[in-house]
């Protein structure tokens, strides 16, 4: 936990710099050759005075399409397979499989599946997405600024923290649900010794980090890749950014595995006895 | 906090924003794809175990059967060769029987044959008696003509 503290905490760093350095460019007047890194999501407009940002809409597309492709699909559901649903069966089943294995309940497994598949579908999709040509690229003109119309959701921390929220309040309400409210309170809150006391405090503490280390390492990762996407492409605008584009897909479908993945294993860890009642 | 959260750009409507959409998302999800698929498997899980049962009764059933034809085979095998050797034990009591009937007929025929050859004999040596008398009460009467 330490670990992902620091990492944040020097990331915080080099992130606080990049938007000062940007606002001096701007300041300069060199708003159209400057390299375009902003930290935060760029309004492009509003509805009813709600503010719609450029990752808000691509969240919205990211969903329209994941919707529209389930709704396309499940006409073609048959009991003999086509090429896309045996691939699709054959994802469902490995993943249901592997959170079988992991809960090591299948009843468990099955009731989380729909929200483990869809963070790693989403994210997958989310980040994937973003590469499509005029993402970032095509800018619309809003209060007098250009912004760019579209934006990776993930590069957004408005959304990752609300996946982070989502898988937060499910691991603790999972774990109320499983073992009963005192029991896994007295996980957290344990005056049974000084050590175990201790070591509930720091776990209680970790639990609550996992927001910050869940949304700043998926915001994080895509951002990051955003702005050496960028920097590749302001240096050398062909074949170098390639590769870097290429891990960076990598980087997409990897981050969509780690969110999914760690919320699944807190949700074990939130449902699994607290230490002392096994028998070691 | 209040400048960290700035500099972020999180914003309450925002977060409550995309909230919904994953709620919304995970709902649509759950209803128009995992539910569909899962039951799409769950059925071909039973199908596929149902055949496996199915195909094991047809085997149980096609020993079964197989026992039953050569139960059935050897219980015929059995009675015919129980009716063999009995048509042969009739034959041969039939054959013994006529064998003797035959026998006891040519002994019958051989005496009637023995007793009519005798008459015959006897009925010839009375003829010729007779015969040798008349020669000779001929011969008598020729030489008493003569004389």
């Amino acid at each position: 936990m330490t670990g992902v503290l620091a990492q944040a905490g020097s990331f915080f760093n080099m992130l606080f710099s990049v938007p000062v350095a940007y606002a001096a460019e701007e300041a300069a007047g060199e708003h159209a050759s400057g390299i375009h890194v902003v930290l935060k999501a760029e309004e492009i407009g509003s509805l009813f005075g709600f503010p719609i940002t450029n990752s808000l809409l691509m969240t919205w597309i990211v969903v329209a399409l994941l919707i529209g492709f389930a709704v396309l699909f499940r006409r073609k559901i048959a009991l003999v397979p086509g090429k896309l649903q045996a691939g699709i069966e054959m994802l469902f089943e490995g993943v249901l499989n592997y959170m079988s294995e992991t809960l090591e309940d299948e009843k468990l497994a099955r009731k989380f599946f729909p929200l483990i598949m869809t963070i790693f579908l989403f994210v997958l999709i989310a980040n994937e997405l973003a590469f499509l040509p005029g993402v970032g690229s095509i800018l619309i003109e809003h209060m007098g600024e250009s912004v760019p119309f579209l934006r990776a959701p993930a590069a957004d921390l408005n959304l990752t923290l609300a996946l982070a929220i989502i898988s937060f309040l499910v691991i603790e309400i999972t774990g109320v649900v499983v073992l009963g409210f005192f029991k896994y309170a007295g996980k957290y809150v344990n005056f049974s010794s000084p050590v175990n006391f201790v070591v509930g405090i720091i776990e209680l503490l970790s639990n609550v980090g996992r927001l910050i280390s869940f949304s700043f390492r998926l915001f994080g990762n895509v951002f990051a890749g955003e702005v050496m996407i960028a920097v590749a492409v302001f240096f050398v605008a062909y074949l170098l950014p390639v590769p870097l584009m290429a891990f960076e897909v990598f980087v997409g479908f990897i981050q969509a595995v780690v969110f999914s993945m760690l919320t699944l294993f807190f949700i074990k860890l939130s449902i699994m006895d607290p230490h002392g009642d096994e028998a070691h | 906090m209040e400048q960290l959260f700035d500099a972020f750009g999180i914003d309450g409507k925002l977060l409550i924003a995309q909230l919904i959409n994953f709620g919304v998302l995970f709902v649509a999800l759950t209803w128009l794809l995992y539910k569909p698929v899962m039951k799409t498997l769950d059925e071909r899980r039973e199908k596929i175990a149902k055949g496996v049962e199915d195909a094991e009764l047809a085997t149980a059933k096609l020993e079964g059967a197989d026992e039953e034809v050569s139960r059935r085979v050897q219980g015929a095998e059995t009675e015919a060769e129980g009716i063999v050797a009995s048509a042969r034990d009739a034959a041969n009591t039939e054959k013994a029987r006529i064998m003797k009937e035959a026998d006891a007929r040519a002994a019958q025929i051989a005496v009637d044959a023995d007793l009519r050859a005798k008459e015959a004999a006897a009925q010839a040596l009375k003829e010729s008696e007779k015969e040798v008398a008349r020669l000779a009460v001929l011969a008598a009467e020729k030489v008493l003509r003569k004389s």
